[in-house]
C-alpha cells in the first residue's frame, strides 16, 4: 500500500513500540490497584498496632491476662471482652453449625428442584440483612422473647449438675446466650452456603454407586458426602466464625455491656467489638488506645481464623482441579 | 544427469535471467524451515518444513493432535499470549523471519490474518467490529472508514445482509454470518496472509459452502492457509495439502496428488479412512 | 435379624431427613420473622416528616440529613472502591491469572471481604482521622469523606471478587481474535473483554453497594454524625445506620419508631439490591457452576 515499504515498515515498528510501552504503563497502574488490596489488610495491622501502642507495649502481657476495665485507673486488660466474644461466637457455632447442615442437607439431597432456588436465595438473604436491623430486632423482640424463655431455661437446663451453672441467673433477656443466638442467625447462611456449594461439588458417580448398594440418603450424605467434603466444610465453618468474631451491631444491643466473666450464660457480658463501638467516641488518650488495642488483637485473631477458613476450603478446590 | 547440466555461470545471460525470476516465482510467500515447538515439555512439533506459495490455498489435514492447529498458530504468533510455549527454527514471510523478536507483532499481525474455529464476534456493533482493527493500524476520515468497512464486507460476502444493520451488535447474526464477519474484519486490515483455524467446524453445511465459496474467491488476493479436520473440504478448496502425524509433516503436495496418489503409506491410510 | 437392621436404618434416615426439613423451616422462620417486624413496625412510622425534617429536632424530627448523608457517602465509596477494584480485579483475571502474586492477592482479598468492618474503620480512623485533624489544626476531624473511605474499604474487595470472576468467564477466543488484529492488550482489555463483562461487572458494583449501604460499625468513629443538613464531604456526616444506632439507644420510644422507618428503609434498599443482583448472577453463572 504504501510507496516506500521501508518507511512503512519503520512506521510499525514505532507504533509497536509506543503499544508495548502504553502495555507497561496499564499493566503497573492495574497491579498498583491490586496492590491496594494488600496494602489494605497490612495498613489495617498496622494500623491498629500503632494506635494501641501505648497500650500494647506499655501495659504488656497485663492486657492479656487482665480482666480489668477501669478507665478511671487507667487500667485495661482485655480478658473480659475476649471472653465474651470467644463464648458468644461459640454459641452461634453450636447452633448455627447443625442448622447450615441440616438447610445444605435440605437444599442439596431433599428438596424438589422448584424449590431449591427460592429457598437458597431466601437463606442468602438472611446474610444480606445489615446487622443494624438484627440488632434492634434482637433488641426490641428477641430479647423481651428471651426474657419470657429464661426462667423456664434456669429450671430445667440449669438443675443438671455442672451445665446447669451456665443457665442460673436473673431472666433479663439480656447476655451471652442471647447474643450468640442472634449471631448464629447471623453466620448461618454463611456456612450454609459454603456448604451447599461443597456439597453440590461431590461427583454424582460416587453418589450414585452408594445409592445403588441400596444405601439411605442419610448413610450417602454422611458416609460419601460429608468425607470428600470434610476439609471444604470445616472451612466454611471457621468462614462463620470469622463473621461471629467480627460482628458488632448485632451482638452491641443485647449484650448488656458488662465487663465481667461469669460462669452463667444468661448473664450480661462484652465483646472486643461492642466494646469499641460503645465507648470510642468518648473515649480519650490511654482508654482510646485501649481500645483501638482490642482492634488489633481481633484483627489478628480473626485474619487467622479466616486464613484457616481459607486453606482449608481452598484444598477442595484443588483436588477437585486435579 | 543432474551433474551434467551445466551450472548457472555458463548460461547465456538472457537465461540466467529468466532462471532468476523463475527462481523468485518459485520462492514461496511463506516458508517453515526446521520447526520446532514445544508446550513446556511435550515437543508438538518436529522440524518442520513447509513450503506455501503465494495465492494458492494451502490446506493442513491429520488426526487430532497432529500439530496442525499448533503450526498454524506459530505464523502469527499468537502462541506467544502464552507461557511456557516456545518455537525454534525459521518462518520466513517473504525471506524475513517472523520469529524473530525485532520482527513486531503489529508488523506481523498486519500481514498474517487469522480466522477461528468458533466465530468470536466482539461484543459491539457490526461496523465497529470491522473498524476496531483498522482504527489501530490507520487514522482513517469517517468516509474514508466507512468506506473501507463496506469493502471488507462486500469482500466477506456479508454486505448485502447487513447492510442495513450496521448499528446492531453482532452478536445478533448468526453463526455463518459471525464467520463472515470475522473474514471480514481479517480482510480489512489488508493482510497478505490469512490462516482458517477449522473455520467451518462450528458450523451448519449451508454457511459451510458460504465460507468454502469465499475461501475460492479470496485466493486471487490473498495467500490462504486452512486448517481442517474435514478432508473433503480439503480436497474442494485447496490447491496444495499438507499432511502432518504426531507432530511431523509426513508430505506436503499438490491437493490431486495427495487425494489420489500420496507418496507416503501413512497418508494413504489417512485419507482413505484406515486409520485408528 | 436384617428387617430389624433395615428398619433401624430406615428411622435413621427418616430422623435425619425430618431435622434437617426442620433446620429449614426454623432458618425461613427467622427471616420472615425479622423481616416481619421491620416491616410491621416500620410502615407505620413512615411519613413526609421522615424525609423533610433533620435529626436536629429529635421526636419531632426525621432523618432526611442521615438519608442524605448515607447517599452522599454511599455515592463517594463506590467512586472511591470501584475504578480501584475493578482495575484490581483485572489485573488478577488478565495479567496475573496463573502467578503467585496473583493468588496472594487473590487469597487476601478473600480474607478481606470477611474481615471485620469496625477494624476497618479503625484504620480509617488512624490513617486518615488523626492526620487530617493534625494538618487543620482540628478544623476537620471526623468527616464524611473519612466514612467513605471506610466504606470504599468494604465494597472493595466484592468488586475485585466480581471483577476477577467475570472477566475469567469471558471466552479466551476473543483474546485471541483481538491479539490476531495486531491490537496492544490494554486495548483489547478495556475494549473487548470489559465491554464483554460489563453487565457481571456493573452487577458486582451494586452488591458492593448493597454491602457497605448497611454497615454501621465503620462510620461510628470516621463520619461520626451530625444532627443538621450538609453535603460537604469534610464535615461529620449522619447516616442512616448510625441514627438508627443513635434512637435505638435512646431510651424514648417516640425515637425506636423512626429507626423503625429508618431500618425499613434501609431494608428495602439493601435487599432488593442484592435479591436483584444475586438473580442476576446465577442466571449468568449457571453454565460454569
Amino acid at each position: 500500500m504504501s510507496s516506500n515499504p521501508a518507511i512503512a515498515v519503520s512506521n510499525v515498528d514505532q507504533r509497536s513500540r509506543r503499544d508495548a510501552r502504553r502495555d507497561a504503563l496499564f499493566r503497573r497502574l492495574l497491579k498498583a490497584c491490586a496492590l491496594l488490596v494488600l496494602a489494605a489488610l497490612l495498613g489495617a495491622a498496622l494500623s491498629t498496632l500503632w494506635g494501641g501502642r501505648e497500650v500494647l507495649f506499655g501495659q504488656g502481657l497485663h492486657f492479656l491476662t487482665s480482666d480489668a476495665w477501669n478507665p478511671v485507673t487507667g487500667d485495661y486488660g482485655a480478658l473480659a471482652p475476649v471472653f465474651g466474644t470467644l463464648v458468644t461466637s461459640l454459641i452461634a457455632l453450636l447452633l448455627a453449625v447443625p442448622v447450615s447442615f441440616g438447610i445444605a442437607l435440605f437444599l442439596t439431597e431433599i428438596a424438589p428442584a422448584w424449590l431449591r432456588g427460592p429457598v437458597s436465595t431466601a437463606i442468602e438473604l438472611l446474610a444480606s440483612i445489615p446487622s443494624i436491623i438484627y440488632g434492634m430486632w434482637g433488641l426490641f423482640v428477641f430479647v423481651p422473647f428471651m426474657a419470657r424463655i429464661e426462667p423456664a431455661l434456669s429450671d430445667t437446663l440449669g438443675r443438671i449438675p455442672l451445665l446447669g451453672k451456665l443457665f442460673q441467673g436473673p431472666p433479663l433477656g439480656l447476655g451471652l446466650l442471647t447474643a450468640g443466638i442472634v449471631l448464629a442467625v447471623m453466620v448461618l447462611p454463611f456456612i450454609c452456603s459454603v456448604m451447599r456449594e461443597v456439597f453440590q461439588t461431590v461427583p454424582v458417580r460416587l453418589k450414585e454407586s452408594a445409592y445403588a448398594l441400596g444405601s439411605t440418603t442419610w448413610e450417602v450424605v454422611w458416609d460419601i458426602v460429608l468425607p470428600y467434603t470434610r476439609s471444604a466444610v470445616i472451612g466454611g465453618i471457621f468462614l462463620g466464625l470469622g463473621r461471629a468474631l467480627g460482628e458488632t451491631m448485632a451482638v452491641t444491643f443485647v449484650l448488656g455491656n458488662a465487663y465481667s466473666i461469669t460462669s452463667s450464660l444468661l448473664m450480661p457480658g462484652t465483646t472486643i467489638s461492642s466494646s469499641i463501638a460503645n465507648e470510642f467516641n468518648e473515649a480519650v488518650g490511654t482508654h482510646r488506645s485501649a481500645l483501638i488495642a482490642l482492634g488489633f488483637l481481633l484483627f489478628v485473631v480473626t485474619f487467622v481464623v479466616l486464613l484457616i477458613a481459607r486453606l482449608m476450603l481452598r484444598r477442595l478446590a484443588r483436588r477437585e482441579g486435579a | 544427469m543432474i551433474d551434467s547440466l551445466p551450472s548457472a555461470i555458463d548460461l547465456p545471460p538472457w537465461l540466467q535471467a529468466v532462471a532468476a525470476r523463475a527462481g523468485e516465482r518459485v520462492l514461496p510467500k511463506l516458508a517453515v524451515r526446521g520447526l520446532d515447538f514445544h508446550y513446556g515439555d511435550a515437543h508438538a512439533l518436529k522440524r518442520i518444513d513447509l513450503d506455501i506459495p503465494e495465492k494458492q490455498v494451502t490446506a493442513i489435514i491429520g488426526p487430532s493432535g497432529c500439530g496442525k492447529s499448533t503450526l498454524l498458530r506459530v505464523f502469527n504468533r499468537i502462541y506467544a499470549i502464552y507461557q511456557g510455549l516456545r518455537a525454534e527454527g525459521e518462518v520466513l514471510l517473504d525471506g524475513e523471519n517472523i520469529l524473530d523478536a525485532r520482527y513486531s507483532l503489529n508488523r506481523l499481525r498486519g500481514q498474517v490474518g487469522m480466522v477461528f474455529q468458533k466465530p468470536v464476534p466482539f461484543p459491539m456493533t457490526i461496523f465497529e467490529n470491522v473498524a476496531w482493527g483498522i482504527r489501530h493500524h490507520e487514522k482513517l476520515s469517517k468516509a474514508g472508514m466507512s468506506g473501507r468497512v463496506e469493502q471488507a464486507l462486500r469482500r466477506a460476502a456479508l454486505w448485502d445482509e447487513v447492510k442495513d444493520k450496521l448499528k446492531r451488535s453482532a452478536l445478533s447474526l448468526s453463526g455463518g454470518q459471525q464467520q463472515r464477519l470475522c473474514i471480514a474484519r481479517a480482510i480489512a486490515l489488508a493482510p497478505e496472509v490469512l490462516l482458517l483455524d477449522e473455520p467451518t467446524s462450528a458450523l451448519d453445511p449451508i454457511a459451510t459452502a458460504k465460507i468454502e465459496q469465499l475461501i475460492e474467491e479470496l485466493k486471487g488476493d490473498y495467500t490462504l492457509v486452512i486448517v481442517t479436520h474435514n478432508m473433503q473440504q480439503a480436497a474442494r478448496v485447496s490447491d496444495r495439502t499438507a499432511f502432518m502425524y504426531l507432530g511431523e509433516m509426513v508430505e506436503c503436495d499438490a491437493t490431486e496428488k495427495i487425494f489420489t496418489s500420496p507418496a507416503k503409506k501413512q497418508t494413504e491410510d489417512y485419507i482413505t479412512g484406515r486409520f485408528g | 435379624m436384617e428387617s430389624a437392621i433395615y428398619l433401624r436404618r430406615r428411622a435413621a434416615n427418616g430422623l435425619a431427613l425430618g431435622l434437617s426439613v426442620c433446620a429449614t423451616v426454623l432458618g425461613l422462620l427467622f427471616l420472615a420473622w425479622i423481616l416481619w417486624v421491620t416491616l410491621q413496625q416500620g410502615i407505620g412510622a413512615i411519613d413526609w416528616k421522615l424525609f423533610t425534617k433533620i435529626t436536629a429536632y429529635g421526636a419531632e424530627g426525621g432523618l432526611a440529613n442521615a438519608i442524605v448523608g448515607s447517599l452522599v457517602m454511599d455515592v463517594m465509596a463506590l467512586a472511591i472502591c470501584a475504578p480501584i477494584g475493578v482495575a484490581a480485579g483485572t489485573f488478577l483475571a488478565e495479567y496475573a491469572n496463573r502467578t503467585k502474586l496473583g493468588a496472594t492477592i487473590r487469597f487476601l482479598n478473600d480474607i478481606l471481604l470477611s474481615a471485620p468492618s469496625i477494624v476497618l474503620g479503625l484504620f480509617v480512623y488512624v490513617i486518615v482521622v488523626l492526620p487530617m485533624s493534625k494538618l487543620t489544626g482540628g478544623a476537620v476531624s471526623f468527616s464524611g469523606f473519612a466514612g467513605a473511605v471506610a466504606l470504599a474499604l468494604i465494597g472493595l474487595p466484592v468488586i475485585v471478587r466480581t471483577t476477577d470472576e467475570m472477566l475469567q468467564l469471558v471466552p479466551g477466543t476473543l483474546r485471541e481474535a483481538a491479539l490476531s488484529l495486531g491490537v496492544p492488550q490494554w486495548k483489547l482489555t478495556v475494549q473487548v473483554l470489559m465491554r464483554a463483562a460489563t453487565s457481571g461487572i456493573v452487577t458486582g458494583v451494586l452488591l458492593a453497594l448493597a454491602r457497605l449501604a448497611g454497615e454501621t460499625a465503620p462510620l461510628l468513629f470516621t463520619a461520626f454524625g451530625n444532627n443538621f443538613m450538609t453535603a460537604h464531604p469534610f464535615d461529620k456526616m449522619e447516616s442512616l445506620p448510625v441514627a438508627i444506632y443513635q434512637y435505638t439507644n435512646d431510651p424514648n420510644p417516640a425515637l425506636h419508631a423512626i429507626a423503625w422507618a429508618g431500618a425499613l428503609l434501609i431494608t428495602l434498599f439493601v435487599l432488593g439490591l442484592s435479591l436483584a443482583t444475586r438473580l442476576f448472577l446465577r442466571r449468568h453463572r449457571s453454565p460454569n457452576d
